[in-house]
């Protein structure tokens, strides 16, 4: 919930804005990064969504997956739904979590940026 | 009498209820009660979330769909993990900075009207409920095996219903969200702890991965069934063989001579048979433990896997906890520890369920006994794994260390599934539209009696099921029953929660026609296949196919997600401030205003003491 908004505080919105403290929101700024979180967020989901989908696909049309004996008793089937299925959520994870605090950062700067903007026009 | 084992389940339940009564000091606030105060950290957040996730079907049923159907049961872990990665990219960090306290404050926040917060404390609701008869039904048939003995002239299962019920209400209803959460903690990394030891048990007596799932492949999965003269005699339409007949084909001379002899005296009761297994999906290939096939035909692989990983997004009492994350960020490294921490315990758990198939098959062809009823090698309820095989490797104080784990297993789930409960009676609507004036001491003291409600009525359903007959109809019960509760939330509520936070055109009759049609949709589905599945109704037709969908979900999310954008488009109106909600579920002024003031900090969990 924002602590103030723009016109609480007195100054005349140009444009939908959040202020908390020193720091501002706008709506352009953050359907900017919006835009990119949603590419982030959509791109992966994408690949979660088409390894996570192949291998029933593969479990029904790909004899060789599902029956060929690799190592040991463990098929290619078996062994990516036992171990090497976790080892790829924990990547996915990892690296978007990554990507998505780099692109708060980047939200971060911009709102700045357009908050020092705003101060400069009106002290002119 | 498995004194030992008992003695240790007592130990943890008298852990469960000190920590509860030693965290009632620091829930002073509703914010204590129902969000620990939003100052959980990553990792303790992540063992919270590990603890409230993982249940009884986890602990249990993974490891005994795995000993029963091989492949097929090994993707429970990996759905049920991969659950996580949804929630991860698409909600965490959205849903914390939002900033309240349930799913359904998202719901009126976002959307902004009355009507919406109450439909969703009606999803909520009923998600919960799903949910919690399994954990009941696990505490009923837990306790029937591990204590075997009724108390104050109740049957067993009733025993373990009734003493889960007791010491939840209690343990939830004092400690709240920060008892809950420091116990789930506790429960979490003790069941993990349960699972790594007998799987480390396993590898200390020989077990070898690859040779172990080879030597399972070499003969055919056998199906274990205990069945009623009638049920043996009573040939199969569809291949006119009796059960009978089918057995001689698996069961060895001996074994088969006690099952005639069962049949011609027409004796009461059930007796065990081993089956040939049919493979579902290749038909004409021999159903193999390393192959798919044994649970899923070729559209069940598709809608069991989208089940699991959208369920996992729609668990209220998942999703409360993200509330509890101090910033968006948090949440996503939260969620990144739940993968690591529950993965290991999915990896593990298909271990355990492999080498129980070696280790008890070798036990009894050596002349061994075990407690549990079994035939031709095989135990005839796959869910008693767990204890039997640690049992079977350490004694009694491992099977002490299981049976703790499997009541930890319920009582993490329990505890979470009533917080939820009780935050959507006392927040959502007490607090919201019965008395918005009520003082902090009375607010927290309705999430308490609400606690007890729930508490009550997870004890009837619990009660209800052998009563229906459930347990009869299906052979996997809790599993079966946890998948129920996963397509419910799918449906309901991930397509509101993915629209809301991802397409700005969603309106408010929209999202609410969508959790209508998702919610109504599911249920009525999982109605109609226990139906079918209890003989109540045909399976011809179009009846009979609706009924014959064992995960509704491949049908209800598109629908619900469907009829959601469609009543968008055509409503077309907005809320007034959508660009402030935008900014408030997208935007990061808030939590940099907080980073300033040192407010990003994570706390220890419980706070100041209340005086």
């Amino acid at each position: 919930m924002a602590d103030t908004t723009a016109r609480a505080a007195g100054k005349a919105p140009t444009a939908a804005h959040v202020r908390h403290g020193e720091h501002v929101d706008t709506i352009e700024s953050v359907d900017a990064v919006f835009r990119e979180q949603r590419k982030l967020s959509f791109t992966y989901g994408a690949i979660f969504f088409a390894v996570t989908l192949a291998i029933p696909a593969a479990s029904v049309w790909w004899e060789d997956w599902y029956a060929k004996p690799i190592w040991g008793g463990f098929t290619a089937n078996y062994l990516f739904v036992s171990l090497i299925y976790y080892v790829f959520l924990w990547v996915m994870a990892w690296t978007y979590s990554k990507q998505a605090d780099k692109l708060d950062e980047k939200l971060a700067h911009m709102a700045e940026e357009i908050a020092a903007q705003s101060q400069g026009g009106e002290e002119a | 009498m498995n004194t030992l084992a008992i003695v240790l389940v007592i130990a943890l339940i008298l852990f469960t209820i000190a920590l509860s009564i030693f965290s009632r000091r620091f829930t002073r606030t509703t914010a204590d009660f129902y969000l620990a105060g939003r100052k959980v950290g990553s990792f303790s957040n992540a063992s919270a979330i590990s603890g409230d996730y993982l249940s009884a079907a986890s602990f249990l049923g993974v490891a005994g769909a795995v000993y029963a159907s091989g492949l097929d049961g090994v993707w429970y872990a990996a759905g049920f993990a991969g659950g996580f990665m949804v929630v991860v990219l698409f909600i965490a960090s959205a849903l914390r900075r939002f900033g309240e306290y349930t799913v359904a404050d998202f719901a009126y926040g976002r959307f902004g009207s009355d009507r919406i917060r109450l439909v969703t404390v009606l999803a909520v609701l009923l998600t919960s409920l799903f949910y919690m008869a399994p954990q009941m039904f696990g505490a009923g048939t837990t306790w029937q095996v591990l204590v075997g003995k009724g108390i104050f002239g109740m049957e067993p299962y009733t025993s373990g219903v009734v003493v889960i019920a007791a010491i939840m209400a209690f343990y939830v209803g004092v400690g709240g969200m920060k008892g809950t959460t420091l116990n789930q903690i506790f429960q979490f990394w003790w069941l993990w702890f349960a699972m790594f030891l007998v799987v480390a048990f396993a590898f200390g007596n020989g077990f070898s991965y690859p040779k172990a799932l080879a030597d399972a492949s070499k003969e055919p999965i056998v199906d274990t069934k205990a069945l009623t003269v009638a049920e043996l005699t009573t040939p199969n339409p569809a291949t006119g063989k009796t059960p009978l007949e089918a057995a001689k084909t698996v069961m060895t001379p001996e074994e088969y001579a006690k099952v005639e002899e069962f049949v011609a005296a027409k004796s009461e009761g059930k007796i065990p048979v081993a089956l040939p297994a049919k493979n579902k999906l290749h038909e004409l290939r021999a159903m193999l433990f390393r192959e798919p096939g044994h649970r899923y035909n070729k559209f069940d692989q598709f809608s069991m896997v989208l089940a699991l990983v959208l369920g996992t997004a729609g668990l209220p009492h998942i999703l409360n906890r993200y509330y509890t994350n101090p910033s968006g960020s948090a949440a996503r490294r939260s969620t990144f520890w739940v993968l690591v921490f529950i993965g290991t315990f999915y990896i593990m758990a298909p271990i355990a369920g492999l080498a129980g198939l070696g280790f008890i098959k070798e036990h009894l062809a050596n002349g061994g006994t075990i407690a549990a009823a079994n035939v031709h090698g095989h135990l005839v309820k796959p869910d008693q794994v767990m204890p039997t095989l640690g049992n079977l490797l350490g004694g009694q104080a491992l099977l002490g260390v299981v049976s703790a784990g499997a009541f930890a297993a319920m009582f993490s789930t329990i505890g979470g599934l009533l917080i939820a409960s009780a935050s959507a009676v006392g927040h959502d609507v007490y607090e919201k539209y019965i008395n918005p004036n009520a003082s902090e001491t009375k607010r927290v003291l309705v999430g308490r009696v609400a606690v007890l409600l729930f508490a009550g009525l997870a004890l009837l359903i619990g009660l209800a099921i052998p009563k229906f007959g459930l347990d009869q109809a299906y052979p996997a019960l809790i599993a079966m029953m946890v998948t129920w509760a996963f397509s419910v939330g799918a449906s309901a509520f991930v397509p509101m929660l993915l629209t809301g936070i991802w397409w700005k055109g969603t309106t408010e009759r929209g999202a609410t026609a969508g959790i209508f049609v998702g919610l109504g949709s599911s249920i009525l589905f999982i109605f109609l296949n226990i139906l079918q599945t209890l003989g109540k109704i045909p399976k011809e037709g179009v009846v009979g196919f609706l009924g014959s969908l064992t995960f509704p979900v491949l049908f209800t999310f598109p629908l619900s997600l469907l009829t959601i954008i469609v009543v968008s488009k055509l409503d077309g109106q907005l809320p007034k401030n959508v660009d402030e909600i935008w900014m408030r579920i997208h935007g990061t002024a808030h939590e940099r205003h907080e980073r300033d003031l040192g407010l990003d900090k994570v706390g220890g969990l419980l706070g100041t003491k209340s005086h």
